[in-house]
């Protein structure tokens, strides 16, 4: 039992890394004013495209950092359509949604022709094998046998919560998401802060995406991102649009992924699917449990007109 | 101030035109500021007071025409290099983000300090200094949403002052404050001009203007008529001015009603500890064949009494009747049976669905009238519908292109015929009418003013809800005031004692 | 001014199919193949005889629910991105009843059309109520309905319907199928789900429950200070857009897949709503736009047994499409836009 409960603990942290990703991501680009509900694609093509160059180079934090760039370059389509031509953010998230995955289907179909046998790629050592340590006592696991992905996403959140409330640029970049005309009558490069939100949300969610691929499973497989894009936009909500309140929605959903995947090996008298249901059903059950009371950025899903009458 | 400093200008727009498609905002306008002085800005709504500053503040592109500041010529295309010229200005609608707090609105978008971090001591010992030094006493560590209108105002003047303003620009500064506030704000302006910065004044209230103007420039339709000193003009030859013609007393006679009462509000409260946004203990009677306007300045609970007379809100504490007979509950569509027509506050949000054509908005409410479907709605009679709003088109001279253009194209005063056709065609008991004139021309005012009265003499009660004291004292028969939800007072619309009701407005 | 704007709504959708194809061309060529051969195989594929055709209604047959589904939700303003998870309750519904209740033939297809239907409309339901009485956000919701539906319907093909050793339920009995439409290979469904959608198009702009439904869709306050009951609008379109996703669950299951596997609806909700966005929520082009992402899927399989070009090349023009024409949709509606063709119409006049 002993085990079964630190095992969970452990898996819960590593579950949450790829949400905190994509929930950061989510929020970088709400603040700014943009809900990006394309960030499960954008994923999609992330993971595809760090297993692919993982698989090439042999180096995961390479795949990383081009999983981070094609999200970036997906993201910037939504971007131009959102920003510049002020397409409405729904509905062009729900395109990118479609576009992204079937890109990243089509270009692993013509890497790897249309055989069907599964491809793999190394994953990311943890720092504890780097260290070389063999301890394998409960602290040691918890804070160092992770990748050094875990330990960025834990960073990110600090940064981004210093960000967000110390720094003038975190000032500027909310005021943008809050009210953007004032925004500029203040000085404020509007436009240039939502494009900015657009790289580091495409960054971010193309590296959630990567984390699947290079420190989770050996392998690429169509729909891998599982709807964690989705649920680190309730992972938003939940949070309260702050860095620490996603920590804490990223962490209770990695509980819960982790918690269906401990059940699932523990119990087998029910049908697996049923503890798999369990992070999906915890999203809807958590939504509905906080109620409306909206506090999100409040210029949030509006478009941006420079000139307007 | 005087006009012997006058001799340092500040300021010079030259030959200013502003388009919007084929639309003259501005057209040719001149003018100038001089150090120390109170130079405002008069004109109607819609003469071009606005689209100028915005222009003078980069938020507009000019489309023709030169701005001098000191004289130098400059090209403003952005707000930050208004700022950098030493303009400030505060925007009619606040721009302050309500989310953060007083210091961080100040201090946003700061360009001054370096460093990546906020330096929240060394900022605010700044900020306080500037305030004792004019007087704007503000909370650093308030947030906006606590905060009155009147004090969110004054973050706005700190604002601008924190980043350096010579030139001060106040849109409508005075619209939603209360003369108590007013007269706060005007020793902020001389302690400004005492220190040799300039403000330039946006407003249509004379009273105001000859209290504390040096000098005026009147804006008509897009162009300046004059630039004077206040000194050589009065009151009167300054509306005329800007109106175009001579003020008339009001041209609709007044009415003393004794018909049925169709509303009446027995003690309601809504939100009742809530200054702006509530309503305390109102009790009221309109009566078939009268207009009660209710005056007030925007924001002492107008909008809870429209909603709530429309069947929008419940109330938490009293009654309402509706023709004789205890409300039980209230729902807008049950007002509607009940023959309430609504002329909402906001004619885009709540009036019209602006996606669909001036023929469906016209029979918004009526696709289940036997006019204009068979079997209870099952299926739409759609040459009907277009025949009607023909006729609706000519009959309230909605000028638009075809029935079928969607009514978020059209302007204003349009919009607002298309919504008075529908609610007025229904014949109602009770007509509701909220700002029904606001942002409209004179031509459009005058023909919902005509339509409002003939509904007066065809036996409905009207109730109109106007922050245009002038509209009200034109058209009600009884006067109602209203200050922080409750009722102030109630005046004849016949020789109505105006200095009273002021006072009245004010909370006195 | 209305013509113009319903040239838009034409013009951008065909202009941004003829770039995606021209894109899909390039790709094509890239990968060694001659697109003209693989445009033609394509057509062939999708139109070329009877067959094919029947093939390609049948293929559309899902993808037309799924778009009339959302064409009907958004109409109301309400974003359900749910139609995969309803069409697949539907489909399990009518799995239960095909293959475990003693109905056959006619009756029991018209119960399982029916508690299709329902299921898929109390699935909506669900998210629905979530929407209006605690304010949540329909399309997360409606999108982790669409897994837990999955999983479920996985539980029963695993488990509780499942045929034997083989991870699928036992197949719909021959007579409780559905007969064929004019002897193509198509089902009946095909006509069912054209006669659905006609019936939405009538009801959306021909009835006044439609006309309000549209109102609300387009401004909930305006439609709530005229007295319509907005809560009610929201959750009946929640409900019917649910409801057609499941019945055409259940007449796919009945039609054509016969029983349920891995993937069964997989993507046919994202793909209805993007279907949906292209016909600008008009449920008579969404059908159109249906038959024809239908057949560029169905031609595509012949296009790489003939060139070998993959059939992903047609899911990425699919996908380009749906990113040029809303896209193109934004951008025909900005201000500058209007102005320079505004502009230019005076210059020509």
């Amino acid at each position: 039992m002993g085990s079964f409960i630190s095992n969970l603990i452990l898996a819960s942290v590593r579950m949450a890394s790829p949400l905190i990703f994509l929930s950061l991501a989510e929020l970088y680009s709400q603040r700014a004013g943009l809900v990006n509900i394309g960030i499960e694609g954008i994923a999609a093509i992330g993971s595809l495209t760090g297993f692919l160059i993982s698989l090439i180079t042999g180096n995961p934090l390479l795949g990383v950092l081009a999983g981070a760039l094609a999200g970036i370059a997906v993201n910037m389509i939504f971007a131009y359509a959102t920003i510049s031509l002020c397409a409405e953010q729904i509905v062009y998230g729900m395109a990118i949604n479609i576009f992204a995955p079937a890109l990243a289907a089509f270009i692993y179909r013509v890497y790897f022709g249309s055989g069907s046998e599964l491809v793999q790629a190394g994953l990311m050592g943890s720092l504890k094998s780097m260290l070389g340590i063999k301890s394998n006592n409960f602290l040691v696991n918890l804070f160092l046998d992770q990748t050094p992905m875990v330990y960025l996403a834990y960073i990110l959140i600090i940064v981004t919560a210093i960000y967000f409330t110390r720094t003038k640029s975190g000032l500027n970049y909310k005021a943008v998401g809050e009210y953007p005309k004032a925004a500029a009558t203040l000085g404020i490069n509007v436009i240039g802060i939502k494009y900015l939100s657009c790289v580091i949300c495409g960054a971010l969610a193309g590296i959630g995406g990567a984390y699947l691929t290079t420190c989770y499973s050996k392998t690429y497989v169509d729909g891998n991102v599982a709807g964690r894009g989705f649920i680190a936009l309730a992972a938003v909500i939940f949070g309260r649009w702050s860095s620490g309140g996603v920590l804490i929605a990223c962490l209770f959903f990695g509980f819960c992924d982790a918690l269906q995947i401990r059940l699932q090996l523990v119990n087998n008298t029910l049908p697996y699917q049923f503890f798999q249901m369990i992070p999906y059903v915890a999203t809807i059950v958590v939504l509905a449990a906080i109620g409306a009371k909206k506090a999100g950025p409040k210029s949030s899903g509006q478009p941006y007109r420079k000139e307007e009458r | 101030m005087a006009v012997e400093t006058a001799a340092k200008e500040v300021l010079r727009m030259e030959h200013i035109t502003k388009q919007f498609g084929s639309v003259y905002a501005n057209r040719d306008i001149n003018f100038d500021v001089r150090a120390g002085e109170v130079h405002t800005l008069l004109g109607e709504n819609g003469a071009g007071k606005s689209t100028l500053m915005n222009v003078l503040f980069g938020l507009y592109q000019p489309t023709a025409g030169d701005i001098y500041v000191r004289g130098q010529k400059v090209k403003i295309d952005s707000p930050s290099q208004a700022v950098k010229l030493g303009i400030g200005m505060v925007h009619q609608h606040f721009m302050l983000v309500e989310a953060m707090t007083v210091f961080e609105n100040i201090i946003l978008g700061d360009t001054r300090s370096k460093g990546i971090f906020i330096d929240q001591n060394a900022r605010k010992k700044e900020i306080m200094e500037l305030s004792q030094k004019y007087g704007l006493d503000a909370d650093l560590d308030q947030p906006i949403t606590e905060l009155a209108v009147g004090a969110q105002q004054r973050v706005e003047i700190l604002k601008a002052l924190y980043r350096g303003c010579d030139v001060l620009v106040l849109d409508e500064p005075t619209a939603a404050l209360t003369d108590q506030e007013a007269e706060g704000l005007f020793e902020i302006m001389h302690k400004l001009t005492g220190e040799g910065k300039s403000v330039i004044f946006i407003s249509h209230k004379m009273r105001e203007v000859l209290r504390i103007s040096d000098r005026v420039t009147i804006l008509r339709s897009g162009q300046t008529v004059e630039t004077v000193n206040i000194g050589d003009v009065t009151g009167e030859e300054l509306a005329n001015k800007m109106i175009g013609r001579e003020l008339k007393p009001s041209q609709y006679e007044k009415m003393e009603s004794d018909g049925e009462a169709v509303a009446v509000l027995n003690h309601v409260s809504y939100h009742k500890n809530s200054k702006h946004n509530g309503l305390n203990d109102v009790s009221l009677t309109v009566r078939r064949g009268e207009v009660v306007g209710i005056a007030g300045v925007d924001g002492n609970g107008q909008s809870q009494l429209a909603m709530l007379l429309t069947g929008n809100i419940s109330p938490e504490e009293g009654s309402m009747d509706l023709k004789g007979s205890r409300v039980a509950r209230f729902d807008p569509n049950g007002f509607i049976q009940e023959n309430v027509s609504h002329i909402p506050e906001d004619r885009n949000k709540a009036g019209l669905v602006g996606n669909m054509s001036v023929s469906d908005n016209l029979v918004l409410k009526t696709t289940k009238d036997p006019r204009f479907s068979d079997a209870n709605g099952l299926h739409l009679k759609k040459k009907a519908i277009r025949n009607y709003a023909l006729e609706m088109q000519k009959k309230f001279d909605i000028r638009c292109s075809s029935v079928d253009q969607e009514a978020r194209n059209l302007s204003g005063g349009n919009q607002q015929k298309v919504i008075l056709a529908r609610e007025l065609e229904a014949s109602p008991d009770l007509l509701i009418a909220v700002h029904p004139t606001r942002g409209l021309d004179i031509g459009a005012t005058r023909f919902i003013h005509d339509t409002v009265i003939a509904q007066r003499g065809s036996g409905c009660g009207v109730l109109l809800i106007s922050a245009d004291f002038d509209e009200i004292l034109e058209v009600s028969d009884r006067i109602l005031v209203m200050f922080e939800g409750k009722i102030m007072g109630e005046y004849s619309g016949k020789n109505p004692p105006i200095e009273e009701i002021s006072l009245a407005m004010a909370g006195k | 001014m209305k013509n113009k704007g319903l040239g838009a709504l034409i013009i951008v959708p065909v202009l941004s199919i003829i770039i995606s194809f021209l894109i899909g061309c390039i790709i094509i060529a890239a990968l060694g193949a001659n697109p003209a051969d693989a445009m033609r195989y394509l057509w062939k594929g999708a139109f070329g005889n009877v067959r094919n055709l029947g093939t390609t209604f049948s293929r559309s047959t899902p993808l037309i629910f799924t778009t009339l589904c959302a064409c009907f939700a958004y109409r109301c303003g309400v974003f359900n991105l749910g139609g995969e998870g309803q069409f697949i309750i539907g489909s399990i519904l009518a799995c239960y009843i095909a293959t475990k209740s003693p109905l056959t033939g006619v009756p029991a297809i018209l119960l399982c059309a029916v508690a299709g239907a329902v299921g898929g409309g109390l699935w909506a339901a669900l998210a629905g109520l979530l929407k209006v009485y605690r304010g949540q956000n329909e399309m997360i919701i409606t999108i982790m309905l669409n897994y837990v539906a999955t999983l479920l319907m996985g539980v029963v093909y695993t488990n509780w319907l499942r045929d034997g050793s083989v991870p699928q339920t036992v197949a719909v009995p021959d007579e409780t199928q559905l007969p064929s439409f004019l002897g193509l290979r198509a089902t009946i469904a095909f006509p069912i789900a054209i006669l659905t959608g006609i019936v939405i198009f009538y009801f959306l702009f021909y009835t006044s429950s439609g006309f309000q439904l549209r109102a609300v869709g387009l401004n909930m306050t305006a439609a709530k200070v005229n007295g319509f009951n907005v809560k009610r609008y929201l959750l009946m379109s929640f409900i019917v857009s649910g409801a057609i996703a499941g019945l055409g669950g259940a007449l796919e299951l009945l039609g054509t897949q016969l029983r349920l596997i891995n993937g069964f609806g997989a993507g046919y909700g994202f793909d209805g709503v993007a279907m949906a966005l292209i016909a600008s929520l008009h449920p008579l082009a969404g059908i159109l736009v249906a038959i024809f992402f239908a057949a560029l899927r169905v031609g595509s399989t012949t296009m790489q047994t003939a060139t070998g070009v993959p059939t992903s090349v047609s899911d990425i023009i699919q996908a380009l499409v749906i990113v040029f024409t809303v896209a193109g949709m934004a951008m025909v509606k900005l201000p500058e836009f209007k102005s320079r063709f505004a502009r230019k119409a005076q210059k020509e006049a």
